[in-house]
């Protein structure tokens, strides 16, 4: 189909504007289908096109940058769909969410008004009703530019497109989470657009190094011009860095616990899986793919820079009592899998990371939503103030086992599929080369896991099991809207982790390529 | 046998192979379903589909008897060139039919002990799940897929032993306010559900270690597949990594087996209901990693055999089977929950089948140690399972899990007090008419004609251990049937309970078992043979592993015991009396007071704290791996995440930048008008960029 990635990533962008009027004017809920059609119509595109094989399209640019195209290949597929499967369904959980949100908001507002008295007049005279539809229309404008950012960012053939799409991401993100976080949401929004900022300079003087010494900007240029070593390496360095504070790797994670705790929901559940396993499609990409000599040279610092990352955020995983601060800690030991999965420098081992970012998508997107129907329903997000919920929300307690399951990454979840194959890598490397290094890390990857079951277990047994206490005594389930997305992810996890081919066929003949060369 | 069905080429051996495990899956799949239109089906539905599995098994049987195999392979992860398959030989379908009947007798005994409890479907469910998951390691081809089998056994563990997740006070085990070592002992089923998990995990990620160096020098994880061709075997022992990566395998077994050092959770998964306890210990879980091993050491012998050395592996099973086995038999000898008691002896008689696998592989006549191992696996499996559904039905009916608050019942439950005997004399091994006594006596054999170098202490271990098996049964047996009625069931009578037998199908279930364990153990010595002959053929056609046969000459035993080493039934039968007589002067004579004996003298008394602290293995391991890094995680929060990075580098940035900072908190106006206004630039900067 011609035009269907251009489609795919525009699509959502030109028609947020009619997404917020439809908000506005006539309400949420089909403001939520019109955005849940608009995205569930690019991720048909998007996976009719990964079915028909490799597609590419290229649209002219500007001269300096070169040109503008979009590629979905082995390694992009992956990340495409999983960005938009989830972006498409957590429309449909938005809404519950949202409108909860709105409302306490509105109250918050409200009660301001009467405390400082006659300061603002225009939500004085406006209706809840009217609140709610005006703010849900600008939710699902940004919610669209947003999910069209991270696919723009995964599709790009050009460096200059690929920041550009990078910083997109960044905006709404920013007004998502100032406008409608939880705490200091303000100062947490600014801290998120900071930090991804300044990743993103250092990643764009990586890009200009290389795209100023070799004269294009193009991907497909990249690959077969020479580049002196120094600044090869130097680049090299800068991108690693900049996507590193996108995956939130150690010493550059701060902001994501942060982000991740107070953003909507919803959003902490794209923002997680989605977002910031970017950082590592862009590894991929720019290093592993693009810089293969580099890469070698630094794939064991990416090994052990993973290692440090996985036992780190399990670690502090371990002492949060905020759920969503612990899912946000716990995502950073994740991301830390994938980059150490990466710096096995092995096909399995590569392939096993991408398969971590599918699987971590589905996982904690899983428990993301788990988090935000216990906000909505019980009201709070302190782990101490919960317990025994298991018989109060049935359906969100098997989905969030299931979910746990993928992090944990016990079969029959996708999460095995992930783990074994990313440790096959490693191990695989540390035998061929013989390194003592390589294999100490591995052991002690293996032994990370263990911690990663305890305080995904640990918060299982603290939130939905034990003692009820009495002021839980009158809680129900979430619900449809809430539940049913999380039944698809829980069902594809699992159909996933039996028959994990449906990713492994784009993946591997893909890492094949590029580690064969 | 091969037909062709739907155009597929369709056999009927090798599609019961595959329906044994995939039937309690799907049977697990639509419990919900059904629970749905009617509580009551789940019971019938979920018995039935553990019927047609056991059924599956025992069609196979005839296959096994003829030591013919079924290997079915379809394909899987094709773009990893790897296949899900059945792998039916002897082995397996033995240890199916083994795993298939006895589950299918628990799942009876199931509708009986769980009834009226409100979750019975995520009962069944997970009762199902944990049959099928066991089924599926018996019958996998491939370690990989073994794997999904023994994670799925460990997660129905962790589900059904914290199947009581409210956490009330009568699920709990341990003493109340009891405390070792500064640690309480005392567990609620969530965290015992949690514990399990993890504690096997650790198990788990050896196994895993183990199958992923294998699969890199081998190419494969199927069992024949790495038989066919044993090229890998010299290229990893040549680097050394052959003996270590079996040693993480064998890891996998010891945690899902709990053997020393990682036996401490199985104390806790005491806390499930009773069947699951039955289930845990005699059909799935802590028999995964026994059939582990025994599916793995036929290929280390052969490849021994072959001149790949691989002692060391034989002789760390070895030293971990003999320590767990005195080590937890000791401990079974003076808890007083009844429940414990049984799996104390459950790691202690797991560690006899790991202890003669382990000198199976040390001596030159594999096959002896070897259907000594699998033959004692079956008799436990009976008089285990007997034991524990016995038990629940004590439980039941007194509502305690103390042996302390029970006594003198045998006037009130006749039939468990019979059956619970017979099971029991099973344990024990009483002299020929039990399973126990035949199987145990095999194992005496084995280690005592092994020829090596270890020998003689193990066989004294291995005869300590039965002394003390002997002691801890008859000391059961004795203060829940004999002596006077404790005050609790004193109380109980007197608040007008009357204390009656438990319901038919409760006590049918352990009855046949109990049965069985006398039956066979009438025939026990045709019954070894058969399954002697039938394992030598097996390891002949499957690994070239040669029996070598000597004569014992100048057997001093009439002709029916012929083939039975003297020394080991001189030492089997001794052990029986000794034990036993020490258990009836203690606690069915009640000629002495055990309480007074130890607390005679400082010495008895230090033993006796020792043993009850669980030699303080527990409370180290608590101490090491959950207090400890807890405490390390604390530290590296506050005085790492929270000051060094949050507030230096958090507020680094964001002083270095304060200016841009307060540029923008300028336009945090709160009107959406102006939000707006900034997005709708933010489009336009991105319109302009595209247009350049």
């Amino acid at each position: 189909m011609e035009y269907a990635l251009l489609q795919a990533v525009f699509l959502p962008l030109l028609l947020s504007p009619i997404a917020y009027i439809i908000g506005r004017k006539i309400g949420p809920t089909p403001a939520m289908w019109f955005t849940f059609g608009i995205l569930l119509y690019a991720t048909i595109l998007i996976i009719l096109a990964t079915l028909s094989g490799t597609t590419e399209e290229h649209y002219p640019w500007t001269e300096q940058f070169g040109e503008f195209g979009f590629l979905l290949d082995g390694l992009a597929s992956p990340f495409a769909i999983m960005i938009y499967v989830l972006s498409t369904i957590l429309v449909l959980y938005s809404k519950p969410y949202m409108i909860h949100r709105f409302h306490e908001q509105y109250e918050e507002e409200q009660h301001e008004i009467t405390s400082t008295s006659g300061n603002s007049t225009i939500i004085e005279s406006s209706s809840l009703s009217n609140y709610v539809n005006a703010k849900s229309g600008l939710y699902f404008a940004l919610y669209l530019v947003f999910a069209m950012g991270m696919l723009g960012t995964v599709l790009s053939t050009n460096l200059i497109e690929f920041y550009v799409f990078f910083e997109i991401m960044l905006i709404p993100g920013f007004f998502l989470v100032a406008l409608w976080g939880a705490g200091p949401r303000r100062k947490i929004g600014l801290m998120f657009l900071l930090w991804t900022h300044a990743g993103a300079v250092v990643l764009l003087l990586g890009f200009l190094m290389i795209g100023l010494t070799i004269g294009s900007f193009d991907f497909a240029d990249i690959q077969e011009s020479e580049i002196p070593q120094d600044i090869l390496m130097l680049s090299a360095i800068a991108i690693s860095i900049g996507l590193g504070v996108k995956l939130a790797v150690f010493m550059f994670h701060i902001w994501l616990p942060w982000v991740h705790g107070s953003a909507p929901t919803p959003i902490s559940a794209l923002l997680s899986p989605a977002m910031i396993g970017i950082g590592a499609y862009g590894i991929f990409r720019l290093i592993v793919e693009f810089l293969p000599n580099t890469f070698a040279d630094l794939s064991i610092w990416f090994h052990i820079w993973g290692l440090v990352t996985m036992i780190y955020g399990g670690a502090m995983a371990l002492m949060q009592d905020d759920i969503k601060r612990l899912l946000a800690y716990s995502s950073i030991s994740q991301m830390g899998y994938i980059l150490f999965g990466i710096g096995s420098m092995s096909v399995l081992g590569l392939s096993g990371a991408e398969m971590m970012y599918v699987t971590h998508a589905l996982g904690k997107g899983i428990l993301f939503m788990m988090a935000g129907i216990i906000i909505v329903k019980v009201g709070t997000r302190n782990i101490s103030q919960l317990g025994g919920l298991a018989g109060k929300m049935p359906i969100t307690a098997v989905c969030a086992v299931i979910g746990a399951l993928t992090i944990m990454g016990v079969p029959p979840t996708s999460g095995f599929m992930g783990e074994w194959t990313l440790f096959y890598g490693a191990l695989e490397t540390a035998i061929e080369d013989g390194s003592t290094v390589r294999a100490v890390t591995f052991g002690l990857g293996l032994v990370a896991t263990a911690l990663t079951m305890s305080y995904i277990l640990w918060m299982l047994k603290r939130v939905f099991f034990g003692k009820l206490p009495e002021h839980l005594e009158n809680v129900k389930e979430g619900s449809w809207y809430m539940t049913a997305p999380m039944m698809v992810l829980a069902g594809f996890t699992i159909v996933l982790g039996i028959y994990p081919d449906i990713f492994f066929n784009q993946i591997i003949p893909y890492m094949s390529g590029v580690i064969g060369v | 046998m091969a037909a062709e069905v739907l155009g597929l080429p369709f056999e009927v051996g090798a599609a019961s192979a595959w329906l044994v495990w995939i039937l309690p899956f799907i049977a697990a799949l639509i419990m919900p379903g059904i629970g749905k239109i009617s509580k009551h089906a789940t019971g019938y539905a979920a018995v039935g589909f553990a019927l047609m599995s056991a059924i599956s098994a025992v069609s196979l049987l005839p296959m096994a008897l003829e030591a013919h195999e079924i290997h079915d392979q379809i394909s899987w992860i094709d773009s990893i060139g790897l296949k899900a398959g059945v792998l039916a030989d002897p082995l397996s379908i033995i240890m199916a039919n083994v795993v298939g009947w006895i589950s299918f007798l628990i799942m009876i005994y199931s509708t009986g002990y769980m009834k009226g409890d409100k979750s019975i479907t995520r009962f069944w469910f997970w009762m199902l799940f944990f049959i099928g998951s066991m089924q599926l390691i018996v019958l996998s081809d491939n370690l990989l897929q073994v794997f999904f089998g023994w994670e799925g056994v460990g997660l129905a563990s962790y589900a059904l032993i914290s199947f009581w997740y409210r956490d009330k006070k009568k699920d709990h085990v341990g003493t109340e306010g009891r405390t070792v070592l500064g640690l309480l002992d005392y567990y609620s089923p969530t965290h015992a559900g949690m514990k399990a998990f993890i504690m096997t995990k650790v198990g788990d990620v050896m196994m895993i270690a183990g199958m992923l160096l294998i699969f890199l020098f081998a190419g494969t994880f199927g069992f024949r597949e790495l038989m066919h061709d044993t090229s890998w075997a010299t290229t990893m022992s040549a680097q050394g990594l052959l003996v270590p990566a079996f040693i993480l395998l064998f890891g996998g077994a010891v945690g899902k087996s709990a053997q020393f050092p990682l036996n401490e959770w199985l104390l806790e998964a005491m806390t499930g209901p009773t069947a699951v306890s039955a289930l845990i210990h005699a059909a799935t879980m802590v028999k995964a990693g026994v059939f582990l091993v025994m599916r793995l050491a036929p290929l280390v012998f052969a490849l021994s055999a072959a001149g790949i050395l691989a002692d060391q592996f034989f002789e760390v099973i070895l030293l971990v089977g003999a320590t767990t086995a005195l080590l937890l038999g000791l401990q079974g000898m003076v808890n007083s929950e009844i429940k414990k008691v049984l799996a104390y002896s459950t790691g202690s008689q797991i560690g006899y089948m790991m202890m003669v696998l382990g000198i199976a592989g040390l001596s030159q006549q594999f096959v002896n140690g070897y259907t000594a191992g699998f033959f004692h696996l079956i008799s436990h499996a009976m008089f285990k399972a007997s034991l524990f559904m016995a038990a629940g039905s004590l439980l039941h009916v007194v509502g305690s899990r103390f042996m302390t608050d029970m006594g003198g019942l045998r006037k009130n439950m006749k039939k468990t007090y019979v059956f619970m005997w017979a099971a029991g004399l099973g344990l024990m091994g009483a002299p020929f008419i039990t399973t126990g006594f035949w199987s145990k006596d095999s194992i005496f054999g084995a280690v005592y004609t092994s020829g090596h170098e270890w020998a003689i202490p193990i066989f004294a271990i291995a005869v300590l251990t039965a002394v003390i098996t002997a002691f801890y049964t008859t000391r059961m047996l004795g203060l829940v049937f004999y002596g006077s009625k404790s005050k609790h069931i004193q109380k109980m009578e007197e608040e007008g309970h009357h204390i009656h037998e438990a319901s038919l199908s409760m006590w049918v279930p352990y009855g046949i078992l109990a049965v069985l364990t006398i039956a066979i153990g009438l025939v026990g010595l045709s019954f070894e043979g058969g399954l002697h002959e039938l394992f030598t053929d097996y390891l002949e056609d499957s690994f070239g592993i040669h029996s070598v046969h000597n004569e014992i000459e100048n057997s001093i035993l009439p002709e029916f015991l012929d083939g039975i080493n003297p020394v080991a039934l001189a030492a089997s039968l001794s052990a029986f009396a000794i034990g036993t007589g020490l258990g009836y002067v203690f606690y069915i004579g009640r000629w002495v007071d055990p309480v007074k004996f130890v607390n005679s003298n400082i010495f008895f008394y230090a033993i006796h704290k020792v043993i009850l602290n669980r030699f303080y293995l527990n409370a180290i391991v608590y101490w090491c791996f959950v207090v400890a890094p807890l405490w390390l995680s604390r530290g590296v929060f506050r005085y790492f995440e929270k000051t060094v990075i949050d507030y230096g580098m958090n507020n680094g940035l964001q002083k270095a930048v304060g200016w841009s900072a307060k540029v923008v908190q300028g336009t945090q106006t709160g009107v959406t008008q102006s939000y707006l206004f900034v997005f709708g630039a933010g489009l336009l900067f991105v319109v302009l960029i595209l247009l350049i």
